[in-house]
């Protein structure tokens, strides 16, 4: 999309955190240059010159505040392009238009109906198009959940977006590679369709006229260690997983021990004695060397079974 | 508590895909000869735009890791060349604030 209205197109993304300060996603802007190529990514400001962000007020979560996708279109019709953003929460803000690449500092939040629009799931991901060419710009997200939704903007071509609440495009992913809670391989080729945290692309890939679905994913590929047989791996992670259950519960009583001690002692005075303040140390002694465990028993998990975080692209062609 | 069950229930079912489109069952993108793929912990994130200027929309995928980005020149019928990371000023293209 052509941001700032130069004449060539630049690239804009959103972003977890700016790595300073509370976390809050900035938008970053890989500008187009004459010769086709891209400068390095920048950071978006406002009209009143500060980094755009997703406001969170006193009462929001930071999550409201990390941006998962921006998407330049002219939402409310002005001729000039707009910001739809969405965030980890799962809601959607937009920001005004000012022309030139130029946006108000605040944004609005988008409702449908009365309610904030919300994604199943969390990480909205706002692209927004014609997708039922009623002449009007609806809603299409992806989802942590693995899904594509879309939102309905019934209030026709040039007027404020009225949207309905989201309809399910594609539902999110039977639970591969879990089996009664537990593991079994997941390998590239079992993988036949978008897993979670799913991003979508929406335009007319094969052009027969007709709206088409890129969908980019996440999921972890697992198989088993070197040298193990699949069943090997499976026979191992059970075990591994008893094993790690019980790390947890031990975990789970000594903090429920350490809490109980507290509110004793908040309840009688506030001077701890010798005994108390040594019994304190030991217990919090074992609780640190439970988590020890618990995370030494946590990567032992490479000794049987490879996991792969990786992500694929997929193509729904729409009938 | 029944009712309030049967209700939800019958809410679930209504709110079942509706056939708001119907699509061809997924194709798993290639880029050369292998599935296409992003770096750990994931998020593969398409974009469809022409970046080489030959008149053919690309296909550039996103990712989480440094926020880099891959780009695989369309080919046409579908087919894609292996990818290349996108870059500005040079380097390979990095956005900041991911990692």
């Amino acid at each position: 999309m052509d941001l700032d209205g130069d004449g060539h197109r630049d690239i804009l993304s959103g972003s977890y955190s700016r790595n300073e300060g509370s976390m809050a996603g900035l938008f970053q802007v890989l500008y187009g240059k004459a010769d086709g190529t891209f400068k390095k990514a920048a950071v978006l400001t406002g009209t009143d010159d500060k980094p755009l962000i997703i406001p969170a007020d006193d009462n929001d979560q930071v999550t409201d505040k990390i941006c998962t996708r921006p998407f330049a279109a002219d939402w409310d019709g002005d001729g000039k392009l707009d910001l739809v953003v969405g965030n980890f929460a799962g809601t959607f803000y937009w920001f005004k238009g000012e022309g030139k690449g130029k946006f108000a500092p605040r944004p609005e939040q988008i409702k449908a109906g009365a309610k904030p629009l919300k994604i199943a799931g969390v990480h909205s991901d706002p692209f927004v198009t014609d997708w039922d060419a009623d002449g009007d710009l609806d809603l299409v997200s992806g989802s942590s959940d693995g899904g594509v939704y879309w939102a309905e903007n019934t209030a026709g071509k040039g007027k404020p977006p009225a949207l309905k609440p989201f309809e399910t495009l594609i539902g999110p992913p039977p639970n591969w590679g879990k089996t009664g809670g537990g593991v079994k391989p997941l390998r590239e080729g079992d993988v036949t369709r978008p897993t979670y945290a799913t991003r979508v692309w929406v335009d007319d890939v094969n052009g027969d006229g007709k709206l088409d679905l890129l969908v980019g994913d996440s999921v972890t590929l697992v198989s088993p260690a070197k040298g193990l047989s699949d069943e090997e791996m499976i026979t191992k992670a059970g075990e591994w997983q008893e094993e790690f259950k019980k790390a947890q519960a031990a975990i789970t009583a000594l903090q429920v021990a350490e809490e109980k001690e507290a509110k004793k002692k908040d309840a009688k005075d506030k001077e701890e004695t010798k005994e108390q303040k040594e019994a304190r140390e030991k217990k919090e002694k074992e609780l640190r060397q439970a988590y020890e465990e618990s995370n030494k028993l946590y990567q032992k998990r490479a000794e049987f079974m490879k996991e792969e975080m990786t992500g694929f692209v997929w193509l729904y062609l729409q009938k | 508590m029944k009712p309030r069950l049967l209700a939800a229930l019958g809410l679930a079912a209504a709110a079942a895909p509706a056939g708001a489109a119907d699509f061809e069952a997924p194709v798993r993108l290639k880029g050369g000869e292998a599935a296409i793929r992003v770096e750990a912990p994931g998020y593969a994130c398409p974009t469809w735009a022409d970046v080489d200027g030959d008149g053919k929309k690309d296909l550039i995928v996103g990712q989480f890791a440094k926020g880099k980005m891959q780009v695989f020149k369309n080919l046409g019928g579908l087919k894609f060349a292996a990818g290349e990371w996108l870059k500005a000023e040079g380097k390979v293209a990095e956005v900041p604030g991911v990692w």
